[in-house]
């Protein structure tokens, strides 16, 4: 077995670091495109290159985009009821 | 034009969410759909592995204390998440915290996205027969 297929397997055996941080929350981002292209490949008639990518890319939009407001709710409420 | 009956029509769908199953796409591929199966396979793969990456094979605990429905959720994955569910068998690979969080998360919607796609590829299938048999 090479080095590199040693250290690649070796990766999957032991967990990344990740913290309580706000930059954890940008692990969200592959999530949410990988569920925008797998429900436009099951939603679209046909697919073609250049409406696929359209679509998904407006999904992912919309996911983030109202992750975005629901977080700024949750962020505004918690202020009103610890201040 | 040809006439298929219900049974070759029910054991056909079986084959189709099978293969679905053991292969993220394969579902779509057997109907001729190769962007579809394709653009599936690449992206459940890469977020099961990217789960795996995030989290270990720890994240994996299909005979484990994990609540049911992770279970539930990875077991839809292709069978190698239940072979990797025997190798973390006794916490041989602990995992805590945030990693482990993010990756059950990316494992479970991995599972639950190709389950989304295998009923989808069983409901295509049930319209290709049904239009080939004249239904």
């Amino acid at each position: 077995m090479s080095i590199i297929t040693v250290f690649v397997m070796a990766s999957f055996t032991v967990p990344e670091k990740i913290g309580a941080e706000p930059q954890s929350m940008l692990w969200l981002l592959p999530l949410a495109a990988a569920i925008a292209v797998v429900y436009k490949v099951t939603k679209l008639p046909t697919i073609t290159a250049g409406n696929f990518i359209k679509e998904a890319a407006i999904l992912f939009g919309s996911i983030v985009v109202f992750i975005i407001a629901v977080a700024l709710v949750l962020y505004a409420s918690a202020w009103l009821i610890t201040e | 034009m040809p006439r298929y009956s219900k049974e070759n029509k029910a054991i056909f769908l079986l084959v189709v969410g099978l293969l679905g199953w053991v292969v993220p796409g394969a579902g779509y591929f057997v109907l001729g759909e190769k962007k579809r199966a394709i653009i599936v396979f690449t992206a459940i793969i890469l977020t099961f592995c990217l789960g795996l990456y995030i989290g270990s094979i720890g994240v994996i605990d299909l005979f484990g204390t994990s609540a049911i429905y992770v279970k539930v959720a990875q077991v839809m994955n292709p069978p190698v998440a239940i072979v990797l569910g025997h190798y973390t068998v006794g916490g041989n690979y602990p995992v805590y915290g945030w990693p482990n969080e993010i990756g059950q998360v990316y494992t479970m919607i991995s599972g639950l996205l190709n389950l989304l796609c295998i009923v989808n590829a069983v409901y295509l299938a049930h319209l290709y027969r049904t239009e080939m048999a004249g239904g």
